[in-house]
């Protein structure tokens, strides 16, 4: 009974701290979004203002307003997009993280395959695109490759930091067990790999929407990347923007699926975060 | 007594050229079944290497170290560790850390359910079972590393530095309940520190290590009755051995 009425009591504790969180951030919140009123305020206003060709730059009010009549499309180019993105992403995220396990655990990989993705990881991958578009058409395939190639480097070359910097006295702790490498691993490697990992995974997904668009700039027939360019081609920078819209509302969403997955997964470590400050 | 743990010309020196440093040895030790030895030396003169050279965790230079005649050369699962840093992990509860212990060695976890609520009741801890560790103060931590320590009952302990991040209370109650441990189980336990009164009224031998590189300067049995509660710390005898101790260290330099 004492128990039962010790956890209640923590509960209600947490909800409380929840709630003040939520109003916290909603005060911090305003001044992000009035920031935002006056930014696109500033940006209406200033066009008729000083005069600005509709063709340069469109009101954004034009943009919304010529954008909705071409939604069906924007939308469909936006499911093209959104599906190069997590395609390539979710492989760069197994590969990277199988590459970064590899590594991390076999010397002979640390000192072949590790150099030589640290030093790939100089040259800018996008260079590559018009290549793979030769090589394999204006396809899906091309797109996603390089999705993977914009992703895989953040996400390989911190899960290689991740699972070698465990603490010294954790590694001693395991030792002294006698645990086996594959419970070690699930028990104590992993977890503690995790909050470097999701480092990389924040970074990746940073880069998947711009590679896929870029991809799409230089050899498709659909997508939001080829949206654009066709538009900005027919002198109409309102079109190309509602298409920027869409594709920052497609970064938006991965970047907070993968923020979203963090708390899920690893909330000890935000939790730890919060305390630390 | 049968010599329990021989250690024989242990020596342990990192490095090698210019980075070599000689960091303990070469020592000789020996501790019989059952015995509270603490190992007493200034910061660096190589307590923690002892240990770890102990556990299996870290090979000697040169020399060798046997438990019930059988020679230490890998990492020893059959004792109980207590790191200097604590070893609990941020993502488990203080149990589930405990617990921790218990999956790493294969041991079941139905079996020791009433263990880990009466370990962490010794420390007073049982009110934060739930909680992670970084929502503990550092004395609590260590509290709860101890049990995470203890859970799987070793009879052979080592304990470095246990006490360290402890206030000056809750270290004096610690100190009893370690006592109270050794006095029913009468496990072998080595303890390190740097507390003189601490080693005086834990252990039945003192052993005083010289600053680095650590050697064994000399042994000192305590010859008080146990519980060593405040009465005996009270005693005159008790004080004899502190000042002992104390005139070592003095000779040093380092107090
Ligand atoms: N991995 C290592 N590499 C190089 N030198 C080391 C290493 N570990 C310890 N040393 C050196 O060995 C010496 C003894 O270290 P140790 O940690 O055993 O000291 P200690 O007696 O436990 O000190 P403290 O009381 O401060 O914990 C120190 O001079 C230290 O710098
Ligand atoms: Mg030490």
């Amino acid at each position: 009974m004492y128990m039962r009425f010790k956890r209640y009591s923590t509960n209600m504790a947490s909800s409380k701290n929840k709630l003040t969180g939520f109003l916290k951030w909603i005060a911090s919140g305003w001044m992000l979004i009035l920031f935002f009123v006056l930014f696109f305020l500033f940006w209406e206003y200033s066009i008729p203002l000083f005069d600005v060709p509709r063709y340069i730059l469109p009101a954004p009010t034009e943009i919304v307003q010529k954008g909705s009549a071409d939604i069906d499309k924007l939308i469909y180019y936006t499911g093209v997009t959104g599906l190069e993105t997590i395609i390539g992403y979710a492989i760069a995220i197994i590969l990277g993280l199988g590459f970064g396990i590899a590594i991390s655990f076999s010397s002979i990989l640390r000192r072949t395959l590790y150099p030589f993705f640290v030093s790939i990881e100089m040259t800018p991958k996008i260079a590559f695109a018009p290549l793979f578009i030769s090589w394999f058409g204006f396809g899906l395939l091309p797109k996603v490759i390089i999705v993977v190639l914009v992703c895989f480097f953040p996400i390989v070359l911190n899960a290689i930091l991740a699972f070698n910097s465990l603490s010294n006295e954790l590694t001693l702790f395991h030792r002294s067990t006698g645990a086996n490498p594959l419970k070690t691993f699930f028990k104590i490697r992993l977890p503690a790999a995790m909050p470097q990992c999701f480092v990389g995974f924040k970074y990746a997904a940073i880069n998947a929407t711009v590679g896929a668009t870029i991809a799409e700039f230089i050899g498709s027939d659909q997508g939001l990347g080829f949206y654009i360019s066709i538009v900005t081609g027919n002198m109409r920078p309102d079109l190309a923007f509602a298409g920027i819209f869409f594709l920052t509302l497609l970064g938006l969403s991965l970047f907070g699926f993968v923020t979203l997955m963090e708390k899920i997964l690893i909330p000890w470590h935000i939790s730890m975060k919060r305390i630390n400050k | 007594m049968d010599q329990f743990i021989k250690i024989k010309s242990l020596k342990k020196v990192f490095g090698e050229g210019e980075d070599e440093v000689h960091a303990f040895g070469p020592v000789d030790i020996s501790i019989n079944s059952g015995e509270f030895v603490s190992v007493l030396g200034p910061s660096g003169c190589g307590k923690s290497t002892l240990m770890l050279m102990m556990a299996g965790l870290l090979e000697p230079t040169s020399g060798e170290i046997s438990f019930d005649n059988k020679s230490v050369d890998g990492p020893k699962n059959d004792i109980g560790i207590m790191f200097q840093d604590n070893t609990l992990v941020p993502w488990r509860t203080v149990e589930g850390n405990i617990k921790l212990q218990l999956e790493l060695r294969n041991l079941n976890l139905s079996d020791y359910k009433d263990k880990i609520f009466d370990i962490l009741k010794s420390v007073k801890l049982e009110d934060f079972a739930n909680r992670y560790p970084p929502e503990l103060s550092g004395g609590m931590q260590q509290r709860a590393a101890f049990c995470q320590a203890m859970i799987h009952e070793p009879n052979t302990i080592l304990l470095d530095e246990p006490l360290g991040k402890l206030d000056a209370m809750t270290r004096e109650k610690i100190r009893s309940d370690i006592q109270n441990l050794w006095m029913i189980n009468k496990p072998t336990v080595v303890f390190v520190t740097h507390s003189i009164e601490e080693a005086v009224q834990l252990s039945s031998r003192v052993i005083l290590i010289s600053p680095r590189p650590g050697v064994v300067d000399r042994e000192i049995n305590i010859d008080l009755p146990y519980p060593r509660d405040l009465e005996v710390k009270k005693s005159n005898k008790f004080y004899e051995y502190v000042y002992e101790i104390q005139e070592v260290f003095h000779e040093y330099g380092v107090i």
